[in-house]
């Protein structure tokens, strides 16, 4: 009799309190290796220039490019509206109010893939959402946007209406460009990216 | 953080330790309740002996009331837990043959250990007729293969299926929990037996 007592008044409290609390969702996230495999490979977490080329000229207020190069880079040249946060500075909390929100869609870019990956993969271990990655990278980005390849006269008429987006997206972007300072930096990064060996692999993997 | 074994804090090894010695506390636990009387348990059936249903409803309750508590403090991620998928058709009919068992024999498989291992002899021929079950129920798996398998129904949470939050829940089960630990008791007096002492082993 008495230890159900002493049973009641402990569990009775105890049920009313978690009864009253909300649950816990904020679980603490981390995917099995297997399922990080599993993302990396689908490469869902791609955006192709295109696309952001497309938010850039119609203003979309939802894209937020977040450029992982250290700061000297970024001064050089970066993106429309891009903010900084370098890779190395990616676990400061002072960036967390931009890298985990429901409301934009964060898209890191770098000059290749690999940083930018590497920032999605641990945002992506952390839990946070609307994380993308540009896919290549800014040397993609000057091969397709600011570059394109005019297609081949007997190419279907779709790459022949792609060619005019992106050389439309290029020169709108491109101008805004020219009235900054930053503008003499856009060609210095393009020389190594004009190689052709590796433009003909790139284009051989889209 | 929790629990351990998923987020690769402890080793498969470790882990197997920690249910040996967990697996020690637990016989002891049910030695000590006197889970290793047949009467005791066969009690339960006939109300002259409600301590099964004290101990493992106590245990129900803490347990579930400490798991929400470490998932609050965010101690363990509750996704990670297993759950038995429930097959509707073969969970009622273990169930039936359990209780039956339970009732003609005295034990259920874990307490029938406990009784053999301080030398009870119908333990031992509980453990016996369980083995003979096991093979019988996997040689002729094809028979009642269909009906093992039938009326899936994944893991649903009562929580879940009855649309409140597992804290609610749990409240309401402690509420319940110790409303039968009241009835329990006036049943032992009910159904009081000259010849069974309430607290003997």
């Amino acid at each position: 009799m008495k230890a159900r007592l002493i049973l009641a008044a402990v569990l009775i409290p105890l049920g009313l309190i978690i009864a009253a609390v909300p649950e816990n969702t904020t679980k603490p996230y981390k995917l099995t290796a297997e399922q990080l495999l599993e993302e990396v490979q689908s490469g869902t977490q791609f955006i192709h220039p295109d696309q952001v080329a497309d938010m850039l000229v119609s203003k979309d207020p939802s894209l937020q490019l977040i450029d992982v190069r250290n700061a000297d880079e970024f001064e050089k040249f970066s993106l429309p509206n891009a903010i900084n946060i370098p890779l190395t500075d990616i676990l400061n909390p002072e960036w967390e109010g931009y890298i985990n929100q429901d409301v934009k869609l964060n898209v890191f870019y770098s000059n290749g893939s690999n940083d930018a990956n590497e920032a999605w993969m641990i945002t992506r271990q952390l839990g946070f959402k609307n994380n993308y990655v540009l896919q290549g990278g800014l040397n993609y980005w000057a091969e397709t946007i600011m570059n394109p390849e005019a297609p081949e006269n007997t190419s279907p008429n779709e790459e022949f209406l792609k060619y005019n987006l992106r050389k439309g997206a290029g020169l709108a972007l491109g101008g805004d460009a020219e009235n900054t300072q930053s503008a003499p930096a856009v060609s210095a990064p393009a020389p190594p990216i004009q190689k052709r060996p590796k433009k003909k692999t790139v284009q051989g993997g889209c | 953080m929790g629990p351990l074994i998923v987020n690769g804090i402890i080793s498969d090894n470790t882990n197997l330790f920690l249910a040996f010695l967990i697996g020690i506390g637990f016989g002891f636990v049910l030695e000590s309740n006197g889970f290793s009387s047949s009467r005791r348990l066969a009690g339960m059936f006939y109300g002259y002996d409600t301590t099964v249903l004290k101990v493992f409803f106590t245990a129900a309750i803490v347990g579930a009331t400490g798991l929400l508590f470490m998932s609050l403090f965010g101690w363990i991620d509750l996704s990670y837990i297993y759950i038995n998928p429930t097959y509707l058709w073969s969970t009622i009919g273990g169930g039936v043959i359990m209780g039956a068992g339970f009732i003609l024999g005295g034990y259920c498989p874990g307490t029938s250990f406990c009784a053999a291992s301080i030398g009870k002899l119908d333990a031992l021929a509980f453990i016996g007729g369980m083995f003979i079950g096991i093979l019988i129920f996997a040689e002729g798996f094809p028979l009642w293969e269909e009906f093992y398998n039938a009326k899936f129904m994944g893991a649903p949470l009562l929580s879940e299926v009855l649309g409140t939050s597992r804290g609610l829940l749990t409240f309401l089960i402690i509420l319940v929990a110790l409303g039968m630990f009241y009835l329990g008791e006036w049943s032992e007096r009910k159904f009081a037996r000259s010849d069974y002492q309430l607290n003997q082993k």
